[in-house]
């Protein structure tokens, strides 16, 4: 008998109905993030002795350390998917723990450039502020949350595979990687615009 | 369903070594890649361009490889191309047109 509607849970199209969700959820974080990023593109051009200004004064080592360490935490969640698709519980929990240790690692990083940016009183209402350091906070901040907001469901899932029967499935492990992916791919935006492009009339690629 | 890609390691040791030397490919072309001080704003654009294309393609990897989206149907592909066409679409023109608005 056949049916006008499928509503089973295995799609037509073999893609997943929640891997498809994830992908329609990031498509609009994308717009999210794409009104910071459009936003801060014309005012960098309008401003661009405040944005080299305020550009020079971060520290582009830190934000190259949490670079590799994020790109580091991409490849150890795509081998827990890998290891967990093959039944190895073992190699599955060093990798995801792997991976919620380096979002703990970008955070502590953060959390270093943050107390600096503090201490200089560059943080919004502080003297020193500028609407450069408002891009800063509002997008380095809003990818910390979203670093917090995946490491949650990870810790969730390693924890779960310790209890009795608690074997994650590898369907919604892929689904959350996806979401730690996006969190990279958002990063791989965000530190050559805010630390590496000095605009060259704020005396770019000469420092 | 749970798609088995085979043995995929290989890929992904390569996308990670290829996503490090970009990250230092992009440092280097910020720091270190001079172009003459009287070029002016296409020396900001260009330098910009190269930021922006060596971020497109450390995210086309990251998509292709560790998202499996070289593995999944060609529908869901489409699906995710478009806002990522519109995203670089918007990163390209906000910094060129403006650019010339603004220094003009």
């Amino acid at each position: 008998m056949s049916s006008a509607l499928n509503l089973s849970h295995e799609p037509v199209t073999k893609v997943k109905h929640g891997k498809v969700a994830m992908w329609a959820f990031l498509a609009s974080e994308l717009m999210f993030f794409s009104g910071f990023f459009g936003t801060f593109i014309v005012l960098r051009n309008s401003n661009y002795a405040t944005f080299g200004e305020g550009s020079a004064h971060l520290s582009w080592i830190l934000a190259l350390v949490n670079t590799f360490i994020l790109i580091g935490s991409s490849l150890t969640m795509a081998m827990s998917i890998y290891h967990l698709e093959r039944h190895n519980t073992k190699l599955f929990r060093l990798f995801m723990g792997l991976t919620i240790m380096g979002g703990f690692g970008f955070l502590i990083v953060k959390y270093f450039e943050y107390s600096a940016k503090w201490h200089d009183g560059l943080f919004p209402g502080q003297e020193h502020h500028t609407v450069f350091f408002s891009f800063y906070f509002l997008m380095t901040g809003f990818h910390a949350m979203h670093v917090i907001g995946g490491m949650i469901p990870m810790a969730y899932m390693f924890f779960k595979s310790y209890t009795k029967n608690g074997y994650p499935h590898p369907g919604k492990v892929e689904t959350l990687g996806l979401y730690w992916h996006f969190v990279d791919l958002m990063w791989i935006f965000i530190f050559p615009a805010l630390y590496l492009m000095i605009p060259y009339a704020a005396g770019g690629a000469h420092h | 369903m749970s798609h088995d890609h085979g043995n995929i390691l290989p890929s992904y040791m390569k996308v990670f070594y290829a996503l490090c030397a970009f990250t230092v490919l992009t440092v280097a072309a910020a720091k270190w890649m001079h172009f003459p001080p009287e070029w002016g704003t296409p020396g900001d654009v260009l330098h910009v361009a190269i930021g922006i294309v060596i971020a497109v393609m450390k995210v086309i990897m990251v998509m292709y490889v560790f998202m499996h989206l070289k593995f999944d149907h060609p529908m869901l592909r489409f699906f995710v191309y478009v806002p990522v066409f519109l995203f670089f679409v918007m990163s390209f023109a906000l910094n060129f047109l403006e650019k010339w608005t603004y220094t003009r």
